[in-house]
């Protein structure tokens, strides 16, 4: 979507750039576009200028207009000399244009004079990830976690790079430990189960299919947690027919049942064919 | 009783110097206290300390939502008898002495000398120039209890209530001008004195130093206590009751 930012007088802009700072979008374009249009008035701001600034370093950088990054950072600079958030927006600025020494730098200075400075640390990571040197990236986060634990955005990052290089069972960890602090999000148990699918095995499956179930309750329209948990329980199905144990196979029967029936009846509406394509998955008859 | 008429020139020299002096001390205080502020540091390994606990706690509330393993295997981390974090991990009690260190020396320093002071000096001054006046009267018909807290300074046995005298009257600014301040300055302004009471008041719960040692010793007693209970155990059959 975009703006029609010639007709907004700059207290609209004002409220949308900060309801966007508020609740954490990004929107990198529709942020310069604004900027270009109140550029001239940013002393009308008062002390909101400075975190505007910092929003249009960001959204600056993220579409590779180097030319304002820096001029805000110069500006930023001014108002606050010795800064280390300040600081840490240089390193964010040679990053972007791939000076990673520079920038690396500039980080290690800032860890330093603060070791506590966890943004610092953790911009260190996404240099190396930026790098395509994931193994190093997971050492320096794993390190970043033995000081911090109770980073959940850290402990998400580790469960991604994990399943990048394939450390399944290293991933579900970090899954389970995304659980620990937000038991509530349907999202990480998905997530979780996902993990566990893939690692295979009968116990992973019926792990996946209990987390695939939690999603389910948490968030009934989760139509991946219903199709994960579909494939869980047919795969499910076959060890048990093969094992004999038919007290099990006939919950899980169930279960598999229940998991098309209501995916079908949430799909009735639309136009994909849905119970046809996962009878096509289903590898039991 | 015969109705008291008040000397308009205590309005002029009383009632209105109180409110201003008030005034003007919360703004002078909010830009010393500015000048000198300082920037606590923390250090790594409170940061640490404080993050373990969290995920122990976390650990203690939600792991049931893990499968028992998992549970063991973080429980096994924390509290093993040679190996876990609770155990290995010594931290010398902090300096239970603030005198030791310098640096809260000077804070407490400071905090006396934006709050403590200020008050005691202006309180006391304002006590001595305009003791012994009535200054205003409130609109409404008040108890004898209200007195001592409305007519400190004047101790006149058959007074009405519902009048206030200058040192109360300089008590019921520093405490009400707080709208105003935030008004002038914005909201965290340190002219507040109010909000200064109330820390005092709490000041001797936050003021012990967190000993990380006797709160690891309490965590690992709460955690090794905890007993797993799987909570996904009968998620299939919920599931399935919920929608049928």
């Amino acid at each position: 979507m975009s703006y029609n930012y010639e007709d907004m007088t700059v207290n609209e802009i004002k409220d949308l750039l900060r309801q966007w700072r508020e609740s954490n979008e990004r929107r990198s374009e529709d942020v310069m576009e604004f900027w270009m249009a109140i550029m001239e008035d940013l002393d009308k701001f008062g002390n909101e200028k400075y975190v505007l600034l910092e929003q249009v370093i960001y959204a600056a950088l993220d579409t590779h207009q180097y030319g304002i990054a820096s001029m805000c950072i110069v500006i930023l600079h001014e108002k606050f000399p010795g800064s280390m958030r300040i600081a840490r927006f240089r390193a964010m600025l040679c990053e972007a244009k791939e000076k990673y020494d520079e920038a690396l730098e500039i980080l290690e200075e800032i860890i330093k004079a603060d070791e506590t400075n966890s943004a610092a640390r953790k911009r260190r990571v996404a240099i190396l990830k930026a790098q395509g040197l994931i193994p190093e990236a997971i050492k320096e986060l794993v390190d970043y976690l033995k000081k911090f634990m109770s980073d959940v955005e850290a402990w998400q990052e580790l469960c991604t790079l994990y399943q990048q290089v394939g450390e399944y069972s290293r991933a579900a960890f970090c899954a389970e430990e995304l659980i620990l602090h937000q038991p509530h999000n349907h999202l990480i148990h998905q997530l979780l189960a996902d993990i566990r699918y893939t690692m295979g095995g009968v116990e992973n499956m019926e792990l996946a299919k209990s987390y695939y179930c939690q999603a389910l309750k948490l968030n009934p329209d989760n139509m991946r947690a219903l199709l994960g948990l579909f494939l869980v329980t047919n795969n499910l199905l076959n060890h048990y027919k093969s094992s004999g144990n038919s007290g099990k196979r006939k919950d899980v029967w169930r279960l598999c049942q229940w998991a098309q029936s209501s995916a079908a009846a949430s799909q009735r509406n639309s136009q994909v064919p849905l119970t046809q394509m996962m009878l096509n998955l289903a590898i039991t008859d | 009783m015969a109705e008291l008429l008040l000397d308009p020139n205590i309005r002029l020299w009383v009632f209105l110097p109180i409110v201003i002096i008030t005034f003007l001390v919360g703004i002078v205080r909010h830009y010393v206290s500015l000048i000198l502020s300082s920037q606590k540091k923390i250090e790594i390994i409170q940061v640490q300390d404080s993050q373990v606990m969290i995920r122990s706690r976390l650990l203690r509330e939600n792991g049931k939502y893990l499968p028992r393993q998992s549970f063991a295997m973080r429980r096994h981390w924390f509290n093993n008898e040679e190996t876990g974090y609770f155990k290995v991990q010594k931290r010398a009690a902090t300096s239970q002495n603030p005198m030791t260190d310098p640096g809260m020396m000077t804070d407490m320093l400071k905090g006396n000398l934006t709050n403590v002071l200020p008050m005691i000096v202006i309180g006391g001054w304002i006590n001595w120039m305009f003791s012994g006046f009535l200054t205003t009267k409130v609109p409404f018909p008040l108890t004898l209890r209200f007195k001592p807290m409305l007519q400190r300074g004047v101790e006149l046995a058959y007074l009405d209530a519902s009048w206030v005298s200058s040192a109360s009257w300089y008590f019921l600014n520093v405490f009400g001008l707080r709208t105003i301040y935030a008004l002038v300055l914005g909201e965290n302004n340190a002219a507040d004195q109010s909000k200064i009471m109330q820390e005092q008041m709490s000041g001797a719960a936050m003021a012990m130093p967190p000993d990380p040692k006797a709160a690891f010793k309490a965590e690992w007693e709460a955690l090794e206590i905890t007993e797993h209970k799987w909570a996904l155990a009968n998620v299939e059959n919920e599931i399935t009751a919920m929608e049928s």
